[in-house]
């Protein structure tokens, strides 16, 4: 095997096809280079729930016979990708991070993964994740089969949840790519503690079917990535119509750089106190200077806040109530007991007693959020705030603490930090983007936009991404 | 109507603010303590839920699409 020195391994999707393209390498040469890695550096990190070798330089073979005829399927041809272990791949376990499911086989494949591979990209592994996705919470870190995903800019930190092992994979280049899932903050939490970039699609955009369901009004599945760009040519791989997933919306998205609004022309909307009060005080130089870079690239800039809604009330009864529902054979047989997290057990047990009339309830106030949120968007393109207040928390903080109890008194406004479950309920697409780093640990910004609207997201993410180097930075692992 | 600093301060706090001021309870010791405790928070999330205006015309968000 050619040496094919250790700047591969964070390059991007763009920079691995144009070597590809040149026959510098060849898609055999990457998808060794890349499952080596996975199986021995991913383990240390707590990120590999099951490799995928021997498939992955089979596919790898035939990919390069289409190079040797001039057939080039897609922007991700030869391109390798690990995927959440929440999704399906036919004749292999599909744990979902959790012991009771640990000897899971399906017979069928995800979407997502069939469109990924239609698209010539290479398939190398699953990767842990926080068990059930989380769902409806978790107190610890170590709430997963294969152990707390480790932060690889320093392993004593967690990796952020659920979709841990995709953030920790990208992050420390054991994958280019990798595919994620996102109930409420489980792409943009481990994306920004990881510091990489991720993009969560509008709700219905990309199939489910075939990925583990948590919430089927609020579960989605997205690109985890080095770049905007990036993101943008897996999720048009990924995105479609499916006649099997019955919440998908029909729709496809096509990467247009060329059709988006110029980055000069686009209003964003963000609430000055998260950056300046709630987020934690060595994060905030690193969130403002991210403020001074889009308005350096034009971008109108305006202050506002999310509209006051009980926005933990609806989203505890809606997750609360749907998850239960679909584990309720596991907890009715009592293998929930088994589940490594007992703040999640608990959750789940209790979420069968929510009564009909809280869920109902919460959907109505749903509605009615959702039209308040749209409403927003009359003003402004994009909502903007932290990704995470706070880098990435200790592998042994309870999560379910408050992030920075230290604010006494506390901001008098709440500005945008209900942000993660507000753009959820509503189900519109975001982006997080790296920005910086406190205490040596990335941070990031989300942007938020209307449903459909990535190409602007991307165009924006894109724009500060050739400004700023933070997305190409990576740690020594 | 006459209304003291204090009460009027009260009133601009928000939600996330006056959460942010409610004392943290402790980590649940047993598998009882914690079933206990998230019952507790379903029940104040029963009584968020109960607290926000819906207009009788607002229907549930059931044909979900973004």
């Amino acid at each position: 095997m050619p040496d094919l020195g250790p700047d591969i391994f964070f390059a991007t999707i763009t920079e691995l096809s144009a070597k590809l393209k040149a026959h510098e390498i060849s898609v055999l040469d990457l998808t060794r280079a890349f499952t080596t890695r996975l199986e021995r550096i991913g383990p240390r990190y707590n990120a590999l729930a099951l490799p995928l070798t021997e498939h992955a330089l089979r596919r790898a073979r035939e990919l390069d016979d289409d190079i040797k005829r001039d057939r080039w399927r897609s922007p991700l041809h030869g391109i390798p990708f690990a995927v959440k272990d929440l999704l399906a791949y036919a004749g292999q376990p599909t744990t979902w991070g959790a012991k009771p499911y640990a000897a899971q086989v399906f017979d069928y494949t995800a979407t997502v993964v069939t469109k990924l591979d239609s698209a010539g990209a290479v398939l190398i592994g699953k990767l842990a994740m926080v068990e059930l996705a989380g769902g409806p919470s978790y107190r610890y870190a170590r709430a997963s089969l294969t152990g707390p995903g480790l932060n690889p800019w320093d392993r004593t930190r967690w990796s952020g949840g659920s979709s841990s092992g995709s953030g920790i994979a990208v992050s420390a280049g054991l994958a280019p790519f990798a595919i994620g899932s996102e109930t409420s903050g489980s792409i943009l939490t481990p994306s920004a503690f990881c510091g990489i970039t991720g993009l969560r699609p509008t709700y219905g955009l990309v199939s489910r079917y075939g990925a583990m369901a948590l919430s089927w009004t609020l579960d989605k599945l997205g690109p985890m990535c080095r770049s905007a760009v990036d993101c943008a040519l897996v999720l048009q791989a990924i995105s479609g119509g499916d006649s099997n997933d019955p919440g998908s919306a029909g729709k496809r998205f096509y990467y247009l750089p060329q059709f988006a609004k110029p980055v000069n022309q686009v209003r964003v909307g963000y609430a000055p106190v998260d950056f300046n009060e709630w987020s934690d005080p060595a994060a905030r130089p690193a969130f403002q200077q991210a403020i001074t870079v889009l308005r350096d690239l034009g971008v109108h800039v305006k202050e506002m806040a999310l509209p006051d809604f009980p926005y933990g009330a609806v989203l505890g009864a809606i997750l609360g109530c749907e998850a239960s529902e679909i584990f309720e054979p596991l907890i009715k047989s009592g293998k929930v007991d088994e589940l490594a997290d007992q703040r999640q057990i608990a959750g789940l047990k209790a979420g069968l007693e929510i009564p009909a009339r809280d869920y109902l309830r919460a959907m109505r106030i749903r509605r009615i959020l959702m039209q308040e949120i749209a409403k927003m968007f009359i003003d402004v393109d994009l909502l903007l705030a932290p990704s995470r207040p706070s880098p990435a928390t200790k592998i042994t903080d309870p999560l379910d603490r408050r992030l920075n109890p230290s604010l006494n008194p506390p901001p008098k406004s709440s500005g945008m930090t209900a942000l993660i479950p507000a753009g959820n309920l509503a189900g519109l697409p975001a982006i997080g983007l790296p920005c910086g780093f406190a205490d040596k640990l990335p941070v990031a910004i989300q942007l938020v936009g209307q449903p459909f609207s990535e190409n602007v997201l991307v165009s924006v993410g894109k724009a500060f991404q050739e400004r700023t180097d933070w997305h190409r930075q990576h740690p020594q692992v | 109507m006459k209304i003291s600093r204090r009460k009027l301060a009260m009133a601009m706090i928000t939600p996330a603010a006056l959460l942010a001021q409610t004392p943290q309870p402790p980590i649940p010791a047993n598998p009882e303590e914690e079933l206990a405790a998230i019952r507790e928070q379903n029940r104040r999330n029963s009584q968020a839920l109960d607290e926000f205006p819906v207009p009788m015309a607002a229907e549930p968000a059931f044909q979900f699409k973004a």
